[in-house]
Protein backbone atom coordinates (compact mmCIF):
# COMPACT_ATOMS: atom_id res chain seq x y z
CA UNK A 1 0.00 0.00 0.00
CA UNK A 2 3.16 2.26 1.15
CA UNK A 3 4.89 1.69 -2.54
CA UNK A 4 1.52 2.26 -4.01
CA UNK A 5 1.22 5.54 -2.58
CA UNK A 6 4.60 6.49 -3.33
CA UNK A 7 4.75 6.09 -7.19
CA UNK A 8 1.12 7.61 -7.41
CA UNK A 9 2.87 10.50 -6.08
CA UNK A 10 5.64 10.91 -8.86
CA UNK A 11 4.51 14.41 -9.79
CA UNK A 12 6.42 15.31 -6.93
CA UNK A 13 9.59 13.97 -8.41
CA UNK A 14 11.99 16.24 -9.68
CA UNK A 15 16.06 16.19 -10.44
CA UNK A 16 16.72 17.60 -7.31
CA UNK A 17 14.55 15.04 -5.03
CA UNK A 18 13.09 12.12 -4.90
CA UNK A 19 11.14 10.22 -2.81
CA UNK A 20 12.80 7.71 -0.17
CA UNK A 21 10.13 6.57 2.39
CA UNK A 22 7.53 9.34 2.07
CA UNK A 23 9.56 12.09 2.22
CA UNK A 24 11.56 14.10 -0.33
CA UNK A 25 15.63 13.75 -0.53
CA UNK A 26 18.50 15.34 -1.94
CA UNK A 27 19.57 13.60 -5.48
CA UNK A 28 23.61 12.87 -5.02
CA UNK A 29 24.53 15.55 -7.95
CA UNK A 30 21.98 18.16 -5.74
CA UNK A 31 23.58 17.47 -2.29
CA UNK A 32 26.88 17.99 -3.65
CA UNK A 33 25.85 21.43 -5.06
CA UNK A 34 24.27 22.74 -1.88
CA UNK A 35 27.13 21.61 0.54
CA UNK A 36 29.30 23.92 -2.32
CA UNK A 37 27.35 26.58 -1.72
CA UNK A 38 27.55 26.45 1.50
CA UNK A 39 31.47 26.35 1.90
CA UNK A 40 30.95 29.90 -0.08
CA UNK A 41 28.49 31.86 1.76
CA UNK A 42 30.25 35.79 2.10
CA UNK A 43 29.39 38.46 3.86
CA UNK A 44 30.19 42.42 3.34
CA UNK A 45 30.70 44.08 6.58
CA UNK A 46 30.71 47.97 7.03
CA UNK A 47 31.92 49.26 10.33
CA UNK A 48 30.75 52.64 10.27
CA UNK A 49 30.95 53.95 13.46
CA UNK A 50 28.35 56.93 14.64
CA UNK A 51 25.33 57.26 12.32
CA UNK A 52 23.07 59.62 12.61
CA UNK A 53 19.47 57.86 12.39
CA UNK A 54 18.12 58.60 9.03
CA UNK A 55 20.95 58.55 7.00
CA UNK A 56 21.46 55.10 8.18
CA UNK A 57 17.96 54.54 7.15
CA UNK A 58 18.58 55.76 3.42
CA UNK A 59 21.36 53.91 3.11
CA UNK A 60 19.76 50.84 4.14
CA UNK A 61 17.15 51.34 2.00
CA UNK A 62 19.51 51.89 -1.21
CA UNK A 63 21.62 48.45 -0.05
CA UNK A 64 18.36 46.59 0.10
CA UNK A 65 17.28 47.43 -2.80
CA UNK A 66 21.00 46.85 -4.77
CA UNK A 67 20.81 43.25 -2.88
CA UNK A 68 17.16 42.51 -4.39
CA UNK A 69 18.77 43.77 -7.55
CA UNK A 70 21.51 41.39 -6.98
CA UNK A 71 24.08 43.99 -7.62
CA UNK A 72 25.72 43.72 -4.05
CA UNK A 73 26.10 40.04 -2.08
CA UNK A 74 24.59 39.85 1.68
CA UNK A 75 25.59 43.07 3.24
CA UNK A 76 25.67 44.42 7.33
CA UNK A 77 26.02 47.45 8.70
CA UNK A 78 27.92 47.63 12.11
CA UNK A 79 27.35 51.37 14.08
CA UNK A 80 25.92 52.79 17.00
CA UNK A 81 23.49 55.77 16.92
CA UNK A 82 23.37 58.96 18.79
CA UNK A 83 20.22 59.32 21.13
CA UNK A 84 17.59 58.22 19.20
CA UNK A 85 14.10 56.90 19.87
CA UNK A 86 12.24 54.83 16.86
CA UNK A 87 8.20 53.36 16.05
CA UNK A 88 7.55 50.43 13.95
CA UNK A 89 5.25 50.30 11.47
CA UNK A 90 1.97 49.93 14.13
CA UNK A 91 3.43 53.55 15.24
CA UNK A 92 2.66 52.64 18.99
CA UNK A 93 2.72 56.26 19.82
CA UNK A 94 1.31 55.44 23.23
CA UNK A 95 4.36 53.36 24.43
CA UNK A 96 6.11 56.93 24.44
CA UNK A 97 5.81 58.58 27.55
CA UNK A 98 6.88 61.56 26.65
CA UNK A 99 6.10 64.61 24.34
CA UNK A 100 8.58 64.94 21.21
CA UNK A 101 9.52 68.03 22.70
CA UNK A 102 10.70 66.90 25.79
CA UNK A 103 13.09 64.06 23.66
CA UNK A 104 14.38 67.27 21.50
CA UNK A 105 15.04 69.06 24.63
CA UNK A 106 16.62 65.87 26.15
CA UNK A 107 19.08 66.08 22.49
CA UNK A 108 17.02 62.79 21.11
CA UNK A 109 15.40 62.08 17.98
CA UNK A 110 12.22 60.47 16.98
CA UNK A 111 11.63 58.74 13.66
CA UNK A 112 8.78 56.71 12.54
CA UNK A 113 9.91 53.55 10.28
CA UNK A 114 8.69 50.60 8.32
CA UNK A 115 9.90 47.93 11.08
CA UNK A 116 8.58 45.24 12.77
CA UNK A 117 8.58 45.82 16.73
CA UNK A 118 7.49 48.34 18.83
CA UNK A 119 8.80 51.53 20.57
CA UNK A 120 12.65 51.18 21.27
CA UNK A 121 15.44 53.69 22.01
CA UNK A 122 18.83 53.54 20.46
CA UNK A 123 22.10 55.21 21.83
CA UNK A 124 25.77 55.20 22.34
CA UNK A 125 27.32 51.73 23.83
CA UNK A 126 24.52 50.28 21.94
CA UNK A 127 25.89 47.82 19.45
CA UNK A 128 23.73 47.81 16.22
CA UNK A 129 23.83 45.33 13.69
CA UNK A 130 21.48 45.93 10.59
CA UNK A 131 22.09 43.05 8.14
CA UNK A 132 20.82 43.23 4.21
CA UNK A 133 20.73 39.90 3.78
CA UNK A 134 18.81 37.52 0.94
CA UNK A 135 16.37 35.22 3.53
CA UNK A 136 15.54 33.38 0.42
CA UNK A 137 19.10 32.29 -0.50
CA UNK A 138 19.61 31.37 3.24
CA UNK A 139 16.09 29.38 3.26
CA UNK A 140 14.78 31.44 5.73
CA UNK A 141 11.45 32.46 6.65
CA UNK A 142 11.04 35.79 8.96
CA UNK A 143 10.20 33.51 12.19
CA UNK A 144 13.79 31.55 11.38
CA UNK A 145 15.69 34.58 10.54
CA UNK A 146 14.51 36.42 14.05
CA UNK A 147 15.21 33.13 16.04
CA UNK A 148 19.22 33.25 14.77
CA UNK A 149 18.86 37.14 15.43
CA UNK A 150 18.56 36.12 19.27
CA UNK A 151 20.82 33.36 18.86
CA UNK A 152 23.16 35.62 17.91
CA UNK A 153 22.76 38.24 20.81
CA UNK A 154 22.79 35.12 23.13
CA UNK A 155 25.69 33.55 22.32
CA UNK A 156 27.55 36.45 22.35
CA UNK A 157 26.31 37.25 26.22
CA UNK A 158 27.32 34.30 26.86
CA UNK A 159 30.93 35.03 26.31
CA UNK A 160 30.55 37.26 29.17
CA UNK A 161 29.05 34.62 31.51
CA UNK A 162 25.84 35.80 31.47
CA UNK A 163 22.96 33.23 30.51
CA UNK A 164 20.36 34.92 28.29
CA UNK A 165 17.16 33.51 26.65
CA UNK A 166 14.37 34.30 24.03
CA UNK A 167 11.92 36.05 24.91
CA UNK A 168 8.23 34.28 25.67
CA UNK A 169 5.73 34.00 23.31
CA UNK A 170 5.04 37.76 21.63
CA UNK A 171 8.42 39.08 24.02
CA UNK A 172 10.87 38.60 21.04
CA UNK A 173 14.10 39.83 21.91
CA UNK A 174 16.85 38.33 24.23
CA UNK A 175 16.54 38.38 28.24
CA UNK A 176 18.49 38.17 31.05
CA UNK A 177 15.36 36.88 33.86
CA UNK A 178 12.82 39.35 33.43
CA UNK A 179 15.30 42.33 31.98
CA UNK A 180 15.84 42.85 28.06
CA UNK A 181 19.30 42.86 26.78
CA UNK A 182 18.45 43.04 23.28
CA UNK A 183 15.99 44.01 21.12
CA UNK A 184 14.74 43.16 17.22
CA UNK A 185 13.04 44.93 14.79
CA UNK A 186 13.22 43.29 11.26
CA UNK A 187 11.56 45.04 7.91
CA UNK A 188 11.40 42.04 4.69
CA UNK A 189 10.79 43.34 1.40
CA UNK A 190 11.47 40.65 -1.75
CA UNK A 191 13.15 38.47 0.65
CA UNK A 192 15.46 40.88 1.43
CA UNK A 193 15.92 42.36 5.57
CA UNK A 194 16.49 45.69 6.93
CA UNK A 195 16.90 47.39 10.39
CA UNK A 196 18.01 44.50 12.75
CA UNK A 197 19.33 44.41 16.31
CA UNK A 198 20.47 46.71 18.87
CA UNK A 199 22.04 44.91 22.13
CA UNK A 200 22.74 47.01 24.84
CA UNK A 201 26.84 47.17 25.87
CA UNK A 202 26.59 49.60 28.09
CA UNK A 203 24.10 52.47 27.09
CA UNK A 204 22.13 54.89 29.56
CA UNK A 205 19.41 53.42 30.76
CA UNK A 206 17.82 56.32 31.94
CA UNK A 207 16.56 56.81 28.43
CA UNK A 208 14.05 53.51 28.42
CA UNK A 209 12.33 55.35 31.57
CA UNK A 210 10.89 57.77 29.03
CA UNK A 211 9.23 54.40 26.81
CA UNK A 212 7.20 51.11 27.51
CA UNK A 213 10.18 49.50 26.22
CA UNK A 214 9.06 47.14 23.11
CA UNK A 215 5.28 47.83 24.55
CA UNK A 216 5.98 45.74 27.45
CA UNK A 217 5.64 47.13 30.67
CA UNK A 218 5.94 44.93 33.62
CA UNK A 219 9.49 44.35 32.81
CA UNK A 220 13.03 46.00 32.96
CA UNK A 221 16.28 46.63 30.30
CA UNK A 222 19.71 45.56 31.55
CA UNK A 223 22.97 45.43 29.85
CA UNK A 224 25.94 43.42 29.34
CA UNK A 225 27.99 46.12 32.09
CA UNK A 226 25.07 45.06 34.48
CA UNK A 227 24.73 41.18 33.71
CA UNK A 228 28.61 40.50 33.91
CA UNK A 229 31.63 40.38 36.65
CA UNK A 230 33.64 40.17 33.80
CA UNK A 231 35.42 43.36 32.73
CA UNK A 232 34.66 44.51 29.44
CA UNK A 233 37.43 45.14 26.31
CA UNK A 234 36.97 47.91 23.87
CA UNK A 235 34.09 48.49 21.98
CA UNK A 236 35.70 47.38 18.85
CA UNK A 237 36.88 44.17 20.40
CA UNK A 238 32.81 43.81 21.50
CA UNK A 239 31.40 44.52 18.33
CA UNK A 240 34.03 42.30 16.53
CA UNK A 241 33.02 39.39 18.94
CA UNK A 242 29.27 40.07 17.89
CA UNK A 243 29.46 39.82 14.63
CA UNK A 244 31.31 36.90 14.71
CA UNK A 245 28.63 35.24 16.27
CA UNK A 246 26.00 37.07 14.03
CA UNK A 247 28.60 35.52 11.16
CA UNK A 248 28.92 31.98 12.93
CA UNK A 249 25.06 31.76 13.62
CA UNK A 250 24.02 32.68 9.84
CA UNK A 251 26.80 30.43 8.29
CA UNK A 252 28.79 32.97 6.39
CA UNK A 253 31.72 31.55 6.11
CA UNK A 254 34.06 34.76 4.67
CA UNK A 255 33.61 38.09 6.05
CA UNK A 256 35.03 40.73 4.12
CA UNK A 257 35.04 44.64 6.18
CA UNK A 258 34.95 47.55 4.53
CA UNK A 259 35.93 50.81 6.27
CA UNK A 260 35.95 54.58 5.56
CA UNK A 261 32.98 54.49 4.01
CA UNK A 262 30.80 57.37 3.20
CA UNK A 263 27.03 57.50 5.08
CA UNK A 264 25.62 58.76 1.70
CA UNK A 265 26.79 55.54 0.28
CA UNK A 266 27.74 56.82 -3.49
CA UNK A 267 29.37 54.26 -4.69
CA UNK A 268 32.24 57.00 -5.90
CA UNK A 269 33.17 57.31 -2.17
CA UNK A 270 33.42 53.96 -1.15
CA UNK A 271 37.12 52.73 -0.41
CA UNK B 1 -12.95 12.38 -1.12
CA UNK B 2 -12.00 8.53 -1.73
CA UNK B 3 -8.28 9.58 -2.42
CA UNK B 4 -8.47 11.75 0.79
CA UNK B 5 -9.29 8.54 2.85
CA UNK B 6 -6.56 6.58 1.34
CA UNK B 7 -4.33 8.82 1.47
CA UNK B 8 -5.25 9.28 5.17
CA UNK B 9 -4.94 5.89 6.34
CA UNK B 10 -1.58 5.22 4.07
CA UNK B 11 -0.61 8.54 5.65
CA UNK B 12 -1.00 6.67 9.27
CA UNK B 13 0.35 3.35 8.04
CA UNK B 14 3.31 5.64 7.01
CA UNK B 15 3.08 7.82 10.27
CA UNK B 16 3.46 10.53 8.97
CA UNK B 17 0.23 13.08 9.13
CA UNK B 18 -2.18 14.41 7.08
CA UNK B 19 -4.41 17.04 8.17
CA UNK B 20 -6.19 19.96 6.04
CA UNK B 21 -8.03 22.04 7.61
CA UNK B 22 -9.78 24.15 4.59
CA UNK B 23 -12.90 22.51 4.12
CA UNK B 24 -11.46 23.20 0.26
CA UNK B 25 -10.28 19.91 -1.40
CA UNK B 26 -6.77 19.53 -0.96
CA UNK B 27 -4.98 18.54 -4.10
CA UNK B 28 -1.84 17.64 -2.00
CA UNK B 29 -1.18 17.44 1.78
CA UNK B 30 0.71 14.41 2.77
CA UNK B 31 3.37 14.70 5.22
CA UNK B 32 4.04 17.35 8.38
CA UNK B 33 6.75 18.96 6.09
CA UNK B 34 4.07 20.01 3.64
CA UNK B 35 1.75 22.80 4.39
CA UNK B 36 -1.34 22.65 2.48
CA UNK B 37 -1.86 23.73 -1.25
CA UNK B 38 -5.06 23.78 -2.54
CA UNK B 39 -6.72 22.92 -5.95
CA UNK B 40 -8.52 25.91 -8.30
CA UNK B 41 -5.83 28.64 -6.78
CA UNK B 42 -2.98 29.80 -8.57
CA UNK B 43 0.27 30.64 -7.07
CA UNK B 44 3.22 33.05 -6.94
CA UNK B 45 6.93 32.16 -6.14
CA UNK B 46 6.84 34.66 -2.98
CA UNK B 47 4.00 32.36 -1.59
CA UNK B 48 0.54 34.77 -2.30
CA UNK B 49 -2.21 32.85 -3.26
CA UNK B 50 -5.23 34.29 -6.08
CA UNK B 51 -8.95 32.84 -6.83
CA UNK B 52 -10.11 33.44 -9.90
CA UNK B 53 -14.01 33.91 -10.25
CA UNK B 54 -15.60 36.06 -12.83
CA UNK B 55 -14.02 39.47 -12.64
CA UNK B 56 -13.02 39.30 -9.04
CA UNK B 57 -10.23 37.54 -8.29
CA UNK B 58 -9.15 37.13 -4.10
CA UNK B 59 -5.46 37.56 -2.82
CA UNK B 60 -3.69 35.66 0.45
CA UNK B 61 -0.74 34.62 1.23
CA UNK B 62 -0.62 30.48 1.63
CA UNK B 63 0.12 28.17 4.17
CA UNK B 64 3.72 27.86 3.61
CA UNK B 65 3.79 31.26 3.91
CA UNK B 66 2.13 32.34 7.28
CA UNK B 67 4.13 28.81 8.59
CA UNK B 68 7.36 30.62 8.09
CA UNK B 69 5.84 33.68 9.64
CA UNK B 70 5.23 32.93 12.88
CA UNK B 71 1.91 34.42 14.33
CA UNK B 72 0.56 37.36 12.64
CA UNK B 73 -0.03 39.95 15.13
CA UNK B 74 -0.63 43.23 12.56
CA UNK B 75 -1.87 43.50 8.63
CA UNK B 76 -1.67 46.54 6.84
CA UNK B 77 -3.69 46.67 3.45
CA UNK B 78 -4.11 49.07 0.65
CA UNK B 79 -7.30 51.42 0.42
CA UNK B 80 -10.52 50.44 -1.54
CA UNK B 81 -9.84 51.79 -5.20
CA UNK B 82 -6.54 51.32 -5.29
CA UNK B 83 -4.12 49.95 -7.87
CA UNK B 84 -1.66 46.78 -7.13
CA UNK B 85 0.44 45.59 -9.77
CA UNK B 86 1.57 42.07 -10.55
CA UNK B 87 4.94 41.51 -8.19
CA UNK B 88 4.87 44.83 -6.50
CA UNK B 89 3.91 45.06 -2.67
CA UNK B 90 0.37 45.90 -1.94
CA UNK B 91 0.72 45.48 1.69
CA UNK B 92 2.44 44.11 4.78
CA UNK B 93 2.01 41.93 7.42
CA UNK B 94 4.12 41.62 10.97
CA UNK B 95 5.33 38.80 12.77
CA UNK B 96 7.67 38.60 15.73
CA UNK B 97 9.07 42.15 15.03
CA UNK B 98 9.28 41.63 11.46
CA UNK B 99 7.07 43.51 9.07
CA UNK B 100 7.25 41.24 5.70
CA UNK B 101 5.81 42.88 2.47
CA UNK B 102 3.04 41.17 0.43
CA UNK B 103 3.23 41.28 -2.77
CA UNK B 104 0.27 41.12 -5.29
CA UNK B 105 0.29 38.10 -7.64
CA UNK B 106 -2.12 40.22 -10.16
CA UNK B 107 -2.54 43.34 -11.54
CA UNK B 108 -5.58 45.82 -11.26
CA UNK B 109 -7.75 47.59 -8.49
CA UNK B 110 -8.76 46.57 -5.16
CA UNK B 111 -12.40 46.31 -4.63
CA UNK B 112 -12.56 44.81 -1.36
CA UNK B 113 -10.44 44.47 1.65
CA UNK B 114 -10.71 41.87 4.54
CA UNK B 115 -11.29 44.46 7.23
CA UNK B 116 -11.73 41.72 10.06
CA UNK B 117 -7.51 40.94 9.82
CA UNK B 118 -7.25 44.60 11.50
CA UNK B 119 -9.33 42.90 14.69
CA UNK B 120 -7.58 39.18 14.21
CA UNK B 121 -4.65 39.09 12.83
CA UNK B 122 -4.25 35.60 13.30
CA UNK B 123 -7.03 34.35 10.92
CA UNK B 124 -4.22 34.64 8.24
CA UNK B 125 -2.32 32.03 10.05
CA UNK B 126 -5.55 29.65 11.25
CA UNK B 127 -7.26 30.09 7.83
CA UNK B 128 -5.18 31.49 5.21
CA UNK B 129 -6.98 30.22 2.31
CA UNK B 130 -10.35 31.19 3.59
CA UNK B 131 -11.36 33.81 6.22
CA UNK B 132 -7.72 35.05 6.34
CA UNK B 133 -8.14 36.15 2.05
CA UNK B 134 -6.53 39.72 2.33
CA UNK B 135 -7.85 41.57 -0.50
CA UNK B 136 -9.94 41.15 -3.74
CA UNK B 137 -8.90 42.59 -6.93
CA UNK B 138 -10.49 43.32 -10.01
CA UNK B 139 -7.57 42.02 -12.63
CA UNK B 140 -6.61 44.87 -15.35
CA UNK B 141 -4.78 41.85 -16.87
CA UNK B 142 -6.68 38.29 -16.13
CA UNK B 143 -3.35 36.69 -18.92
CA UNK B 144 -1.30 37.53 -16.16
CA UNK B 145 -2.67 34.58 -13.97
CA UNK B 146 -1.39 32.12 -16.86
CA UNK B 147 2.40 32.67 -15.58
CA UNK B 148 1.34 31.56 -12.11
CA UNK B 149 1.79 28.31 -10.80
CA UNK B 150 -0.60 25.52 -10.25
CA UNK B 151 -1.10 23.48 -7.29
CA UNK B 152 1.24 21.05 -8.43
CA UNK B 153 3.68 23.50 -9.72
CA UNK B 154 3.73 25.31 -6.51
CA UNK B 155 3.54 22.02 -4.28
CA UNK B 156 6.89 21.04 -6.27
CA UNK B 157 8.00 24.48 -5.79
CA UNK B 158 7.65 24.48 -1.98
CA UNK B 159 9.27 20.64 -1.49
CA UNK B 160 12.38 22.09 -4.15
CA UNK B 161 12.57 25.09 -1.33
CA UNK B 162 12.76 23.55 1.54
CA UNK B 163 14.84 20.72 0.67
CA UNK B 164 17.95 23.07 -0.47
CA UNK B 165 18.50 24.76 2.64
Amino acid sequence: MALLLVRKLNLLETEETRWCRGRPKLTWDALIRKDAMRLHRSLEVWKMGFVNYLEALKLQEKLAHDRKMGKISDTLLALQHPPTYTLGKRKTTHNLLVSEEELQHMGAELHYTERGGDVTFHGPRQAILYPIISLRDLGLGARMYVENLELTMIKFASLYGVTARRGNKCETGVWVEDRKIGAIGVRISSGITSHGLAFNIDPDLNYFKHIVPCGIADKGVTSLRKETNVALPADEVLHEQLLSCFAGVFGFTTVVEKDNISVSGDEEKRV
Amino acid sequence: MAMRVWASSTANALRISCAPKSSLYPSFSLSKCFSTVLDGLKYSTSHEWVKHEGSVATVGITAHAQEHLGEVVFVELPENGASVSKGRSFGAVESVKATSDVNSPISGEVVEINSALTEKPGTINSSPYEEGWMIKVKPSNPAELDSLLGPKEYTKFCVEEDAAH
